[in-house]
């Protein structure tokens, strides 16, 4: 396909990497020469140096033969230009990244139709949700979930204590029958398996597991993750008063979490505090240890570090670590930062581009993906996929079919009623398959279920 | 300070007294009380004094903040002084103290009185007693604004000094719009009272009186025995469904109207003004139980009337609650301190501001044990400015203050402990009747004139809520 990205950031270079190593052709738009000639040097892409608003820029950049257009600069009203600017010239999909509200919320006057925006994303949101998520999910270090939220995609890492330890795939399997859950990949060392029956889970792996969410306390209660038996609400305390660090305190307040925002700048301090109802408010420095311990941040269940500084986040995290703190979850948007993390203690990283290329990825994908993860630290992917009416792989057992090698399916939903796949299923037309896939297998799986 | 200015305003502000005293004249001529008369003259005295200020005076200047605050200090003074004439002219009372005792306790709003005898008077004076109510109630000012036009540019300034509560809502860009507005839904609640008050065997008189005062939060009656005399049950809940009414915001019964009910619930103030209600009523009846009143039906009625009565600072009377248990005075007392929502016809200190009050100190308790927590008050959703949070704390200061140093000159002119507390607390919350010398079922006539002229000074004080007359003592205020 023919893809032209306005905005070499964060986002827009992961787009780039992603799309281009996919081997689509893809044609980046920047203003930055800094930013832009960067990215040709390392990536197979073209670069257009100019505003990504204007149409003669855009031109240049061949977007009379363009199939998707995303805008995804830091500025919303030019990311809506350029979708405007994409409508006119007939691109068929249009893709923008967006933060303010007033486009966003549901009932907005100026909305995603009127502006010809076929995807609005928001990686801060987006982020921020995946955070939440994880603080809420004890023992994860990455969290997805699919098929409305009845199927969660979990990640946990393998410590020297846990009951998981030098078992063998074939060995789980026995005590599946009490707890309903497919490991479908093991990262080890770096590298994504997907493990046969004889593999053995060894200290260190993060394991990936397909689960019904009715099972979640079952398998919490397995892999000994004590999902607080303490008295009353889970302490969480949220360093850096921002966009992000705004939303996961709204959505852990939800939750019913005891929250703490700790922020250093007093006037922003004033407005978290007229904008949130039961979080306390904190204004001091993250560093700054011994107000977080006088605010008891050694007995909190969960810190989550997203200030904009990568640096800040992975010692605050790791400093409180120390002190004590249950889990520590962190903001990091550098990608050499993120494999580091998790190595040096802090329990999990998330990063924008990666929530928001997930949500981005998903349309350049066939069209029977209905929605996909990506996995961080990997470049394997999660699917939730429809099987078609006509697809030639309707009711055949499954180990008659040739399911390509690098992949897994993970779950079948059938009707509403959730299946640990085995070699005697047969898939039905409206099925949700969930998929998880290695890079070099993507292609074969969308091609599988055409 | 613009002293010409403000003369100019006061004399235009005479004129319209002088429209509002021909108003009892037509129920002299029915009821042939021999009060035209008096009318008469007080009228053209109030358009003469006030023609000659309005013509001597040209200013072409704005209004700003003090002329703001002398115009309406001095204009209810004007209106107490002016509007206590036809009670000297026609004889009823023939003191003159008296009866600018009685008139400030009007327009105030406060229903203190020293009549011993209301039914002697002539119908068109208690007519003009009631109307005094009613007209200070929403505020002479705002009506002012409503209606002449000069006063719109700095009328903010006159409407912010006269609408009780820390500040003051816009229900419209223009303020004579928002006063317009006002005015409107008060004489809407005002006339659907009479109806229903009528429709319960009261005479039309008798109605309008009593909706005048109940609306106003006044609490004149034109009996004896105040409600009591009708001794109705429905009588009793209908005036204790308008007393409630009259004590809220009346920005809230305007969006009401407006079809916003729901505005109700998601009001702060309101809430907790009505849980006070109910909650000091259930109070009130358990420890009446039993004692007073054999039937519960009889309890909550004549409870729940003395305690909204009381609360929102109207002073209307069906029973004489010195008879209660001790525990249930001190909690009518207590709620005199509290009076009515903030915006609406109420006195006291306001339940927003004592519910202000109470977050601030609870945010200073919190502030102890996480001082490094930003914690802001909080009215609803939306925080309280610092400002506002300030001027709340300086007025209770001054409202204290205020009531010791009062009751103190009460004791000092020969009053009892109790009942120099209660005169001075149940004239500075606007209410009516205190304790002891001054309950439910004395009046004020044996107060010695110096003390008269104390506890109007009180009224004066509640009404405007303080800053708005005390500023006027400070020698800068003066000067150029």
């Amino acid at each position: 396909m023919n893809i032209l990205i306005v905005g070499a950031g964060q986002v827009g270079y992961f787009l780039c990497e992603r799309l281009s190593m996919e081997g689509h052709e893809v044609t980046l738009v920047d203003r930055d020469l800094d930013n832009l000639n960067a990215a040709q040097d390392r990536l197979n892409v073209l670069g257009i140096h100019g505003n990504g608003a204007s149409a003669e820029t855009m031109e240049q950049a061949g977007i009379k033969q363009a199939d998707i257009v995303m805008a995804v600069t830091d500025l919303d009203e030019v990311n809506i230009l350029v979708c405007l600017l994409a409508r006119e010239y007939g691109v068929n999909k249009r893709i923008a990244r967006v933060t303010s509200i007033d486009y966003l919320s549901r009932g907005a006057v100026l909305s995603k139709d009127k502006l010809g925006i076929d995807l609005m994303i928001n990686p801060d949101d987006a982020v921020a949700d995946e955070l939440s998520n994880l603080a809420g999910r004890a023992g994860t270090f990455d969290v997805a979930e699919f098929v409305g939220g009845e199927i969660q995609f979990l990640g946990y890492r393998i410590s020297s204590d846990s009951p998981l330890c030098d078992l063998t795939l074939k060995e789980l399997g026995e005590i599946r029958g009490m707890y309903r859950f497919v490991v479908v990949a093991i990262m080890r060392h770096g590298q994504t398996i997907i493990p046969r029956g004889d593999d053995t889970i060894q200290v260190g792996d993060s394991i990936f597991i397909f689960a019904h969410k009715e099972e979640l306390p079952a398998i919490q209660y397995m892999l000994q993750i004590h999902e607080e038996t303490k008295r009353g609400a889970q302490k969480a305390f949220i360093l850096g008063g921002g966009r992000i660090g705004l939303r996961v305190a709204r959505n852990l307040e939800e939750r019913n979490f005891h929250v703490r925002l700790v922020e250093r700048d007093p006037v922003r301090c004033e407005k978290l505090s007229a904008k949130l109802k039961k979080t306390m408010v904190i204004h001091a420095e993250g560093t700054d240890i011994r107000v977080l311990l006088d605010e008891g941040v050694a007995n909190a269940d969960v810190f989550i570090a997203a200030t904009e500084n990568d640096e800040t986040n992975i010692l605050c995290s790791l400093l409180c670590k120390h002190h004590g703190t249950q889990r520590t979850l962190s903001l990091v948007t550098r990608p050499e930062f993120l494999d580091l993390a998790p190595s040096l203690g802090v329990d999990a990283c998330v990063s924008p581009r990666l929530s928001a290329a997930g949500a981005i990825l998903k349309f350049v994908r066939r069209g029977n993906v209905i929605s996909m993860a990506t996995i961080e630290g990997s470049n394997s992917e999660v699917l939730e996929i429809e099987v078609k009416r006509d697809s030639a792989i309707v009711n055949t057992p499954l180990k008659e079919l040739s399911f390509p090698r690098g992949a897994i399916i993970g779950a079948i939903v059938h009707e509403k009623n959730y299946e640990i796949p085995d070699g005697e299923n047969c898939l039905k037309a409206g099925d949700r398959v969930l998929v998880f896939a290695l890079p070099e297998a993507l292609a074969k799986v969308e091609r599988f279920f055409e | 300070m613009n002293i010409t200015l403000t003369m100019r305003i006061l004399g235009a502000l005479l004129l319209f007294l002088a429209i509002a005293l021909l108003v009892p004249v037509p129920f002299a001529w029915i009821y042939g009380d021999g009060g035209a008369g008096a009318f008469f003259l007080a009228a053209i005295i109030a358009a003469g004094c006030g023609g000659l200020l309005f013509s001597q005076f040209q200013s072409e200047a704005d209004l700003s903040v003090r002329e703001g605050f002398a115009v309406v200090t001095f204009g209810w003074t004007f209106f107490a002084l002016f509007g206590a004439l036809p009670f000297v002219f026609s004889g009823a009372i023939p003191s003159f103290v008296d009866a600018f005792f009685e008139t400030m306790s009007g327009f105030t709003t406060t229903g203190s009185t020293i009549l011993t005898d209301i039914e002697a008077m002539p119908p068109s004076l208690l007519l003009w007693r009631s109307l005094t109510q009613w007209l200070g109630g929403m505020g002479i000012i705002v009506l002012s604004l409503a209606i002449l036009p000069m006063l719109g540019v700095g009328g903010m300034q006159l409407f912010k000094a006269e609408v009780p509560g820390p500040t003051a809502d816009r229900l419209k860009p223009r303020i004579q719009d928002t006063a317009k507005l006002l005015w409107g839904v008060y004489v809407l609640l005002t006339v659907a009272e009479v109806l229903l008050l009528m429709a319960g065997g009261m005479s039309f008189f008798d109605g309008i009186n009593h909706a005048f005062t109940t609306m106003a939060t006044g609490g004149f009656s034109t009996r004896n025995a105040s409600i009591a005399a009708y001794d109705s049950a429905y009588i009793d809940w209908i005036v204790t469904l308008f007393m409630f009414l009259a004590g809220v915001n009346f920005s809230l019964h305007y969006l009401a109207l407006r079809g916003r009910i729901g505005d109700f619930l998601r009001n702060e103030e309101f809430l907790f003004y009505t849980g006070l209600a109910l909650v000091g009523t259930l109070l009130v009846v358990l420890l009446n139980m039993g004692t007073i009143y054999n039937g519960f039906f009889d309890n909550l009625r004549f409870s729940a009337f003395q305690v909204v009565s009381i609360m929102t600072t109207t002073g209307f009377g069906t029973a004489d609650y010195e008879l209660w248990p001790v525990l249930c005075q001190y909690l009518l007392v207590f709620s005199m301190f509290i009076g009515g929502c903030a915006g609406s016809t109420g006195g006291g200190i306001k339940v927003a501001r004592i519910l202000l009050l109470f977050k601030h100190a609870q945010v200073q308790l919190f502030r102890l044990i996480h001082p490094r927590a930003v914690r802001l008050v909080k009215l609803g959703d939306r925080p309280v400015d610092k400002d506002v949070m300030q001027s709340i704390l300086g007025f209770f200061a001054l409202f204290m203050g205020v009531f010791v140093a009062a009751s103190f000159l009460m004791a000092a002119i020969g009053m009892d402990l109790p009942s120099a507390g209660a005169a001075v607390i149940a004239t500075l919350s606007n209410i009516g009747p205190g304790l002891g010398s001054v309950g439910p079922v004395d009046n004020f006539a044996h107060v010695p004139a110096p003390g008269k002229l104390v506890l109007t000074f009180c009224m004066l004080l509640g009404r405007l809520e303080l800053f708005t007359v005390l500023v006027l003592v400070f020698p800068s205020f003066w000067r150029k």
